[in-house]
C-alpha cells in the first residue's frame, strides 16, 4: 500500500510582523505550521538567527568572537562588523551599561550609542535594553524616538513596565517591542492581553517567552513554547499568535559547559568549542518548539545555526 | 481538541416590536445596530428571526440578508423562519465568505425538506429534534435523530458537521424532571460526534428576571460539559458570556489569563 501524506496545517497562522526598512527588512511569523514543518506547507518566513552585541563592546573571553571584533574599535564599527556575520538576518545591541545596579549610564549616553549602531547598519536592529523594568520604560521610550522611522524591535516590556513602552514606544513612534513573560503560558497570554488593551496591533509585538541553557530546565521552556503555539495554531487563540523571539546567548554562554576551563576538565575539550555547541543546541530546540528567531553571540553558532535552518525549511 | 463553542446572538427576533416595526416598514437600521452590539459582545452568528412572515417573507430575507451583512463586516447568520420560500430567498442572496448560512430549521416533521434545501446551498441545518409536538423523552429524541441523519445523509450531507442537532431545551418551570435527560441526550450527541445548539432561554421562561441569568449560566456551563457545541442565546448577557468563557478555561478549550473575562 502507498503512503499518502496528510499535511498538518492549521486554519490559524502565527501573526506576521516586520522589523527593519527597505530591501533588509526581515518578516517572522506567518506560518500556519508546527515550528520547522516545513514538509507540511510553506514556512513563509523560516526562522531568524540574529548576532548580538553588547555597548561595553564585544565579549573578548572567547577567542572567536575577539578574532571577529578584531580591529573594530569604535561602536559603529562592531555593530557593522556585527552585521556582516555570515548567517545573521539582524542585529541585536544590548544596552547593558544602562543596569541601575551597574554603571547605570545616564539615558541621553545610552541614546547615542544606539545612533551610532543604527547608523552603522542597514540590517534591522533589536535593541535590548538594561533588564530593569523601571529604567527600561524611561530608556526605551527614548531610544523609540530617537530611531524613529528606523522600525526597530525593542526588548522587553514586562508586566511593569508594559504601558509606558507600549505607549512611548509602539504608538507614539511605531516601533515594534518584545512581550517578556518567565516561561509562564498565562502569564504569556495576559501580558498580550494587556498590551492589546493599550491599542498596539498585533503586528507591533513579538513574545519572547522567556529560556534557559539546553540541559538547565530548558523543557519548562520548551513545553511552554508549545503549548503557546497549540493554543494560537490548534486554538486559534489571537492572544497567543505574535511570533516568538528568543535571545539566548546569556544563558547559553554563562553554563558550566560553556565556561569551564579546559585545564579543569581536560575531558571536555575546548571550552570555546563546548560554548557554541551549547548555544547551537540551545538555539535550535528553541527552533523546534516554536521560536522564530533566536538572537546568539558567537559568529561560528550564527552561521552554523542559520546553515541547519536552511537546510531545514 | 474540541472546536471553539458558537455564540449565535438571538436578538434580532420579530418578537420584539422594535425588530417588528423595522422588517414591516424594511427600516434596517434598529436591525442593524442589534446585529452590531450582539457581535461586539462575542456572537459569533446572528440568528434573524422574521416569523412565519407568510405574505412577504422571501421578499424580507432578500432585503434584510444583504442590508446586514454588507454593514456588519459580511457576519454569518442564521435564517430563522418555518417559511422556507423565505429562507430560499435568503440563502439565494447570502454572503458565505465569513461563515456558512445556518438555516433554522429543520426537524423530523413537516420541516425535514428543509435539509435537502441546505444541501442545495451548502449551508448547515439546524435539525430540531421534535416532530409533532415536543419530545416526551429521549427515545423519541433518538428517533427524530434518526429520521434527520438518514434524511441529511441523503441529501449528500457530512451529519457531523452540517447538521446541528437541537434537542429541545424545556422549561424548567414545569418541566423540571425533564432536563436531567436534556443533558443524558447532549451527552449521546457528543458521543457520536454530532453538533449541537438549542434555544437556551427556553428554560428559564416564566421565571422572575432575575433569576432568568442564573438558570440560564448554570444551565450552559453544564451542557458545555455534556457536549453541547453551540446555543442560540442573549450575547448581552454578561453573566452567560463569562459562563461560557469560564466553561472554555475549566474544559482546557481556552487558554486562561488574568484578563480572559474582557477578551
Amino acid at each position: 500500500m502507498s503512503f499518502t501524506k496528510s499535511p498538518q496545517v492549521f486554519s490559524s497562522k502565527v501573526t506576521e510582523i516586520e522589523i527593519g526598512t527597505g530591501s533588509e527588512a526581515v518578516r517572522l511569523g506567518g506560518e500556519n505550521t508546527l515550528p520547522l514543518y516545513s514538509f507540511d506547507a510553506d514556512t513563509k518566513n523560516p526562522p531568524l538567527v540574529g548576532i548580538d552585541f553588547s555597548d561595553k563592546g564585544p565579549d573578548t573571553d572567547i577567542p572567536g568572537v575577539a578574532a571577529f571584533f578584531a580591529g573594530a574599535d569604535t561602536l559603529g564599527a562592531v555593530a557593522k562588523r556585527a552585521s556582516e556575520a555570515e548567517g545573521a538576518s539582524f542585529v541585536c545591541f544590548s544596552l547593558n551599561s544602562a543596569d541601575p545596579n551597574g554603571d547605570d549610564e545616564a539615558v541621553d549616553v545610552s541614546v547615542a550609542k544606539c545612533k551610532e549602531v543604527a547608523d552603522a547598519v542597514t540590517k534591522p536592529l533589536v535593541i535590548q535594553g538594561s533588564g530593569n523594568a523601571e529604567k527600561d520604560a524611561e530608556l526605551l521610550g527614548a531610544v523609540a524616538e530617537a530611531l524613529s522611522g528606523k522600525n526597530v524591535l525593542l526588548m522587553s516590556a514586562v508586566e511593569d513596565n508594559y504601558k509606558g513602552i507600549a505607549v512611548g514606544a509602539v504608538l507614539a513612534y511605531g516601533q515594534k517591542i518584545a512581550a517578556e513573560s518567565a516561561v509562564d503560558i498565562n502569564l504569556a497570554k495576559q501580558l498580550n492581553v494587556m498590551i492589546g488593551q493599550q491599542g498596539v496591533s498585533s503586528d507591533s509585538y513579538v513574545m519572547h517567552v522567556g529560556n534557559a541553557a539546553a540541559g538547565y530546565g530548558f523543557e519548562y521552556v520548551a513545553s511552554a513554547m508549545e503549548r503557546i503555539r497549540g493554543a494560537g495554531l490548534s486554538q486559534n487563540d489571537d492572544m497567543l499568535q505574535a511570533p516568538i523571539l528568543t535571545p539566548l546567548a546569556a544563558d547559553a554562554w554563562s553554563v558550566k559547559e560553556s565556561i569551564a576551563p579546559e585545564e579543569d576538565f581536560p575531558e571536555w575539550g575546548p571550552a570555546e568549542e563546548r560554548g557554541i555547541n551549547m548555544e547551537v543546541s540551545t538555539a535550535m530546540a528553541c527552533l523546534a518548539s516554536g521560536s522564530n528567531a533566536v538572537i546568539l553571540k558567537h559568529p561560528e553558532s550564527v552561521k552554523t545555526v542559520a546553515a541547519l535552518v536552511g537546510e531545514l525549511v | 481538541m474540541s472546536d471553539k463553542f458558537v455564540v449565535i446572538g438571538e436578538r434580532i427576533h420579530v418578537i420584539s416590536p422594535e425588530i417588528k416595526e423595522a422588517l414591516a416598514t424594511r427600516n434596517a437600521a434598529p436591525i442593524i445596530a442589534r446585529g452590531k452590539a450582539q457581535l461586539e459582545a462575542g456572537a459569533d452568528y446572528l440568528d434573524v428571526n422574521i416569523g412565519p412572515a407568510e405574505r412577504d417573507g422571501a421578499d424580507i430575507m432578500r432585503w434584510i440578508v444583504p442590508e446586514l451583512q454588507k454593514a456588519l463586516d459580511g457576519a454569518p447568520l442564521v435564517l430563522d423562519t418555518v417559511n422556507r420560500d423565505a429562507l430560499r430567498a435568503g440563502l439565494e442572496v447570502y454572503d458565505a465568505s465569513k461563515g456558512r448560512a445556518i438555516v433554522n430549521s429543520a426537524d423530523a416533521g413537516e420541516r425535514l425538506p428543509n435539509i435537502d434545501l441546505a444541501a442545495e446551498f451548502g449551508a448547515i441545518a439546524i435539525g430540531l429534534l421534535i416532530d409533532k409536538g415536543v419530545p416526551r423523552n429521549n427515545d423519541e429524541r433518538n428517533e427524530y435523530l434518526q429520521v434527520i441523519l438518514e434524511h441529511s445523509m441523503e441529501a449528500g450531507m457530512d451529519p457531523s458537521e452540517d447538521v446541528w442537532f437541537d434537542p429541545l431545551v424545556l422549561v424548567v418551570k414545569g418541566m423540571q424532571e425533564k432536563q436531567e435527560e436534556f443533558l443524558e441526550f447532549l451527552r449521546i450527541l457528543k458521543e457520536m460526534g454530532l453538533k449541537s445548539t438549542c434555544g437556551l432561554s427556553n428554560a428559564s421562561n416564566g421565571m422572575p428576571a432575575h433569576v432568568r441569568p442564573v438558570v440560564d449560566s448554570v444551565l450552559c456551563g453544564m451542557s458545555i460539559e455534556c457536549g453541547l457545541t453551540s446555543a442560540i442565546l442573549n450575547p448581552l448577557e454578561k453573566s452567560l458570556m463569562d459562563t461560557i468563557k469560564t466553561s472554555e478555561v475549566i474544559l482546557n478549550r481556552t487558554l486562561y489569563a488574568d484578563s480572559y473575562l474582557d477578551i
